[in-house]
């Protein structure tokens, strides 16, 4: 399994946006070495399974890497239908790589650091909203 | 197998229902010897990923809410053993550890209301539970203040609560705009009652809304049981051996002797008692009877009557900002609009509304369809922080043709192999389809632009119920009002097995409850 290879797919998968702040292509996330040390370790024969099969829809995994978008995505489409639960699996190690990346929180308006120690601000309640609900009778049996 | 000396009651279970229930023990019969035997083990606060950068990724993994899943990832903390979940649509979640699924829990505690106690009386579906919310009212008091409970009084979807509560949980700007749209529906809602500190309680920390309640709270702000009853019981003297799987209850003349267990070494012990508790949740507890050939006839109750709470969501987007996975997960605001019985309705009893707080990005980004492309990338930044869930849960009512059953083969633990057989039943249905459109209702009156639904939830069967079910009938129910097994008079339960009938609320408060009575209704009996 050639890296470009390997890039083109986790960019098919993740291409990023250009929206402000831009969100990264999975490659810029660092998600494509991540997937190749993945498949060249004993976990990755499933995940190797599905990208053989890619390559093998597009014509081998230079043609893979030589096509535009619209072919590339016609041969993971061929892929996800052909072998779903495969499919969904490498799609879902790639986005917990690139969903933990510090650039991809930050493009969403999130933040990099974990949920401990700081916590998050969260707004007072304001009881007054209560008003018609306290204003019922009782509703219980 | 070595032959231990004998205790005066060996309790099988150190969760919810296995801990307030050898706290309440050792408090009203301190005279009492008392062992009790948990397969797990202590929880490690500071393994927790809450501090960590993997955090989203571990709770798809090792700290994932489902036992398979764990399994599959490896390296969990929590002692678990494979379910067959496959003839089940919903599939079950626990913890197996000292504190067990308060571990990993939302801490969300409403009580059931009290006609859920008189569902036959009232609706004529279900049973009757052999005593009333009024009987119970004292033990959900007591089990809101050893937790500590927010939230605020005057809910008119209840009889008055006496026991004191911390200010509620904050419920930010998903919760008001919930209001808005239940207050312009003219429908009830009312900020949830948490078994969270939101001000310093003991040495418990108030919570800080850093949000993932259901890896676990590493700053303890959230209640379990490990944290509130297991210092209690321990100090009264009960003996807790932890990595001790029980692989079957002694049954002899009719009377329990005590238990066959084995020891994280692999060594089996004879733990003879004058009285055995099972409180190992809904699956594990007809597991361990089962396994015991309790009750095992081809018509019995045991294993049967399995309940959860059906659960689908509807999920509004807003323009505005909200606060997506900020606060606790399951504690923001409810509605009980719809939750008692109304002839005219298509179903028969009810459901609830729960708001809840929205999903970290990974878990958000994981849900999508398509989960890839650029279309996935459209998706999430529409959604994220700018989507509202109402989860619908749904009142199951019991049918014997649900039920946890032994399967073939033995597991790793030596007990044999289980499996759930559930089938989502058509009044279910319905209360799911209702709730989702009374949901969609709400959200767009609250200025949702959008709603999406998820007919029903797989990965949310957090509450396994009623396959020890009490009542008088020994052909139709397990146990009798004191969790007493009809078939092994000193045999006891303490959870949520016992429940005839579910309700449509989170069932934490009610399986405290109910273990602190079974606890007092014991030491009555062996004089206090």
């Amino acid at each position: 399994m050639t890296s470009a290879f390997l890039r083109a797919i986790v960019d098919t998968l993740l291409p990023g946006d250009h929206r402000t702040p831009p969100l990264p292509s999975g490659t810029a996330a660092g998600v494509a070495t991540e997937l190749e040390h993945l498949v060249a370790g004993l976990d990755g024969a499933l995940h190797n399974v599905v990208l053989h099969a890619v390559a093998t829809a597009a014509g081998g995994q230079e043609a893979f890497v030589r096509a535009d978008a619209l072919g590339r995505i016609a041969s993971v489409r061929t892929v996800e239908a052909e072998m779903p639960g495969p499919f969904r699996a490498l799609v879902a190690v790639v986005l917990q790589d690139y969903y933990e990346a510090d650039v991809v929180l930050l493009a969403m308006g999130w933040r990099a650091e974990p949920p401990q120690p700081q916590g998050h601000a969260v707004q007072p309640f304001d009881e007054a909203l209560l008003g018609p609900v306290r204003r019922r009778g009782r509703m219980w049996r | 197998m070595a032959r231990l000396d004998p205790v005066d009651v060996v309790v099988v279970g150190a969760g919810l229902g296995g801990s307030a229930f050898c706290a309440r023990l050792s408090e009203q019969a301190p005279q009492l010897r008392i062992v009790c035997l948990e397969r797990g083990d202590w929880v490690d606060r500071s393994a927790m990923p809450a501090y960590r950068r993997d955090w989203q990724s571990a709770a798809l993994g090792a700290w994932a809410t489902s036992p398979n899943v764990r399994l599959s990832a490896g390296g969990s903390r929590s002692a678990d053993y494979p379910i067959d979940d496959s003839a089940s649509p919903i599939k079950p979640l626990l913890w197996n550890g000292v504190g067990g699924s308060t571990i990993n829990w939302a801490a969300h505690v409403p009580r059931l209301h009290p006609s859920d106690f008189r569902t036959k009386t009232l609706d004529g579906v279900g049973d009757d539970w052999p005593f009333s919310y009024f009987d119970l009212e004292p033990y959900y008091d007591l089990n809101d203040t050893a937790m500590g409970i927010a939230g605020l009084a005057g809910d008119p979807a209840y009889p008055p609560k006496r026991s004191p509560r911390m200010p509620p949980v904050a419920i930010g700007r998903m919760g008001e705009a919930a209001a808005r749209g239940f207050n312009a529906m003219g429908w009830h809602w009312w900020p949830a009652d948490a078994a969270i500190n939101t001000v310093d309680r003991g040495d418990r920390h108030a919570c800080n809304n850093g949000g993932p309640c259901l890896t676990g709270c590493p700053i303890q702000a959230k209640a379990s049981a490990d944290i509130v009853y297991w210092p209690v019981a321990l100090r009264n003297g009960v003996e807790l051996r932890t990595h001790c799987v029980a692989q079957h209850v002694i049954v002899k003349g009719g009377r329990a002797i005590g238990l066959a267990y084995r020891d994280g070494n692999g060594a089996t012990h004879e733990q003879p008692a004058a009285f055995t508790v099972v409180a190992c949740n809904g699956i594990g507890t007809a597991r361990l009877l089962l396994a015991s050939n309790i009750g095992r006839g081809a018509d019995g109750a045991l294993g049967r009557h399995l309940m959860f709470h059906p659960i689908a969501y509807a999920r509004g987007m807003f323009t505005e900002e909200l606060d997506g996975p900020r606060g606790p997960v399951g504690a923001c605001v409810y509605s009980h609009e719809f939750y008692e019985h109304r002839p005219g309705r298509p179903f028969t009893r009810g459901l609830q509304l729960q708001v809840t707080r929205e999903n970290a990005p990974l878990h958000q980004a994981a849900r999508l369809e398509p989960a890839w492309g650029e279309d996935a990338h459209t998706r999430l930044r529409e959604e994220f922080r700018h989507s509202l869930p109402v989860m619908v849960v749904a009142e199951d009512l019991p049918d014997a043709r649900n039920r946890v059953a032994l399967a073939e083969g033995v597991a790793a633990d030596g007990l044999p192999n289980i499996r759930v057989e559930y089938t989502l039943s058509e009044n279910s249905r319905r209360i799911l389809d209702f709730g989702l459109d009374r949901a969609e209702d709400m959200l767009h009156a609250a200025g949702a632009y959008r709603v999406a639904r998820v007919p029903l939830a797989p990965l949310t069967g957090w509450h396994l119920l009623g396959t020890a079910r009490m009542g008088d009938d020994p052909a139709t129910s397990v146990t009798d009002g004191r969790g007493r097994c009809h078939a092994v008079a000193n045999l006891i339960v303490a959870d949520g097995s016992l429940f005839p009938t579910a309700g449509a609320v989170n069932p934490g408060a009610t399986i405290a409850a109910l273990a602190l009575k079974i606890g007092d209704d014991l030491a009555r009996e062996v004089g206090r």
